[in-house]
């Protein structure tokens, strides 16, 4: 249908900030390809995020389609002209996708697939969200047939999403904990003294520029540290509990469990509040962390009251009173806000495996 | 024995009771969700139980520490561990076992 010297642009899209820019670029060269007399085929993939439901990462797709539509409609002016095709697509929703090999050979297979010879790259472009994958999945595609160019935006500086600027107030928090570490579980004696400030020293040069998203602040480091031991014997205490509730359960002889996925959305932000939770839920009644997306947590419940418990929101309001202080503790309960959900319907019924029967085996 | 002795005793004899109960968790419980429930949390508090027993029965200052730090450990690896197993079956589209899928079979 094209003709064979046609530019066959592949387009990996996902959330980015300089995704309009990268749209406008994309059609700048399918101008410039155009006046040439080629036809142009615009191919815009975005790969299905890991951990997203594919109805999830399905919305997503068709809202990033239609916004790309219209993008193409106003930079062509008017209307696409009739040499250009645009595709749209959406791969990699059945595979696990880890390393960023894995996100270029995705991408290699779709071009490959429909015989496409250029990719425009987004510069922001980032399809696990949190660390910056474009890198490497860049110079997996160069070695590739491809020919990889990115697309020149005008943005703000770009910052490095991984690092951040060091600052010396985080050269010293991570010095101080790896050396308090060092120690204590060595000794205070003069050789371990000295080789300790000299870990810290290597430690706090190489992970300075990873461990902080801002200044670490003395004072609100303390307050977490306080009510940290708190939460502590609370956690201990739920976690106790856990463990007779769980010990009942499974040496009853009729196995009384009612196993349920249910949804909760944490009125938590943050990575390190959101870890907190998700491993609180995980150590306490019943109730165990499948997965999380942003913050919604998917929930594997044992048995009735463990659901109870969680909607109830006892652990989410203690973490909440670590990290915000007292006043983040009065909020109301997921149950009351309605970000609590039972039952959720499984994601793919297609690929659902048979449930296993040998229940009472060994009992 | 002393007092801290049979304290030591009994906790350590709830770390084996518990770590009991998660080996018959793991038989008996129907699917891979319900048994990482027994994995992570009898697990953690048997693995708990012994530490302070070990705490306790060594009774110096930096022993103790560090069984204090390994505590935290567990309770950091013990969930991420369970996390990740029953994130990655839900990747694969395994369905949870539940009392209505025992009554068609």
């Amino acid at each position: 249908m094209t003709h064979p010297t046609a530019h066959r642009l592949l387009v990996p899209v996902g959330d980015s900030v300089t995704i309009r820019e990268t749209v406008a670029y994309v059609v700048r060269r399918a101008s410039e390809a155009l006046e040439d007399g080629q036809a142009v085929e615009l191919h815009f993939v975005s790969i299905s995020v890991m951990g997203a439901t594919s109805e999830e990462s399905g919305e997503d797709h068709e809202r990033l389609r239609e916004l790309i539509d219209a993008w193409l409609t106003e930079d062509f002016g008017e209307e696409i002209p009739a040499d250009v095709t645009v595709e749209t697509a959406i791969v990699g929703q059945d595979q696990y996708l880890f390393s960023p090999d894995d996100y270029a050979n995705v991408l290699l297979e779709y071009a490959s697939n429909h015989d496409l010879d250029r990719v425009v790259m987004d510069p922001e472009y980032n399809p696990e969200g949190t660390i910056p994958l474009l890198a490497p999945i860049e110079s997996r595609l160069r070695a590739s047939d491809l020919d990889v160019e990115q697309a020149s935006v005008e943005r703000e500086a770009r910052q490095p999403v991984l690092a951040r600027a060091a600052s010396l107030p985080k050269y010293l928090a991570i010095f101080a904990v790896s050396f308090g570490f060092y120690l204590s579980i060595g000794s205070l004696v003069l050789f371990d003294l000295v080789t300790g400030a000299i870990t810290a020293g290597v430690v706090s040069i190489f992970l300075t520029p990873v461990a902080f998203r801002r200044n670490p602040s003395f004072t609100r480091a303390l307050r977490q540290l306080v009510r940290l031991p708190l939460y502590a014997f609370y956690l201990l205490w739920e976690i106790a509990k856990a463990n007779v509730a769980m010990a009942y359960v499974i040496l009853h002889p009729s196995l009384p469990i009612d196993p349920k996925m249910v949804e909760l959305r944490a009125a938590l932000w943050g990575d390190v509040p959101i870890t907190t939770l998700a491993n609180s839920i995980t150590l306490t009644p019943g109730t165990l962390t499948v997965t999380v997306t942003q913050r919604t947590f998917l929930v594997h419940s044992l048995t009735g009251s463990s659901r109870d418990d969680l909607s109830a929101g006892g652990l989410e309001r203690a973490v909440r009173f670590v990290f915000y202080g007292r006043s983040g503790a009065r909020i109301p309960s997921p149950r009351e806000r309605d970000d609590y959900t039972d039952e959720v319907t499984p994601t793919d019924p297609d690929a659902a495996a048979e449930p296993e029967t040998e229940v009472q085996a060994g009992g | 024995m002393t007092p801290l002795e049979w304290l030591a005793v009994v906790l350590a004899a709830g770390g084996v009771f518990f770590g009991f109960v998660t080996a018959v968790g793991l038989v008996r419980l129907p699917d891979v969700y319900t048994r990482s429930h027994a994995a992570s949390k009898s697990d953690t508090l048997g693995s708990v139980l012994s530490l302070a027993a070990v705490a306790i029965a060594l009774q110096s200052g930096i022993a103790t520490i560090k069984a204090l730090l390994l505590l935290l450990f567990l309770f950091l690896t013990s969930p991420t561990a369970a996390h990740a197993v029953t994130r990655s079956a839900e990747d694969q589209g395994i369905e949870p076992w539940t009392r209505d899928s025992e009554g068609d079979e």
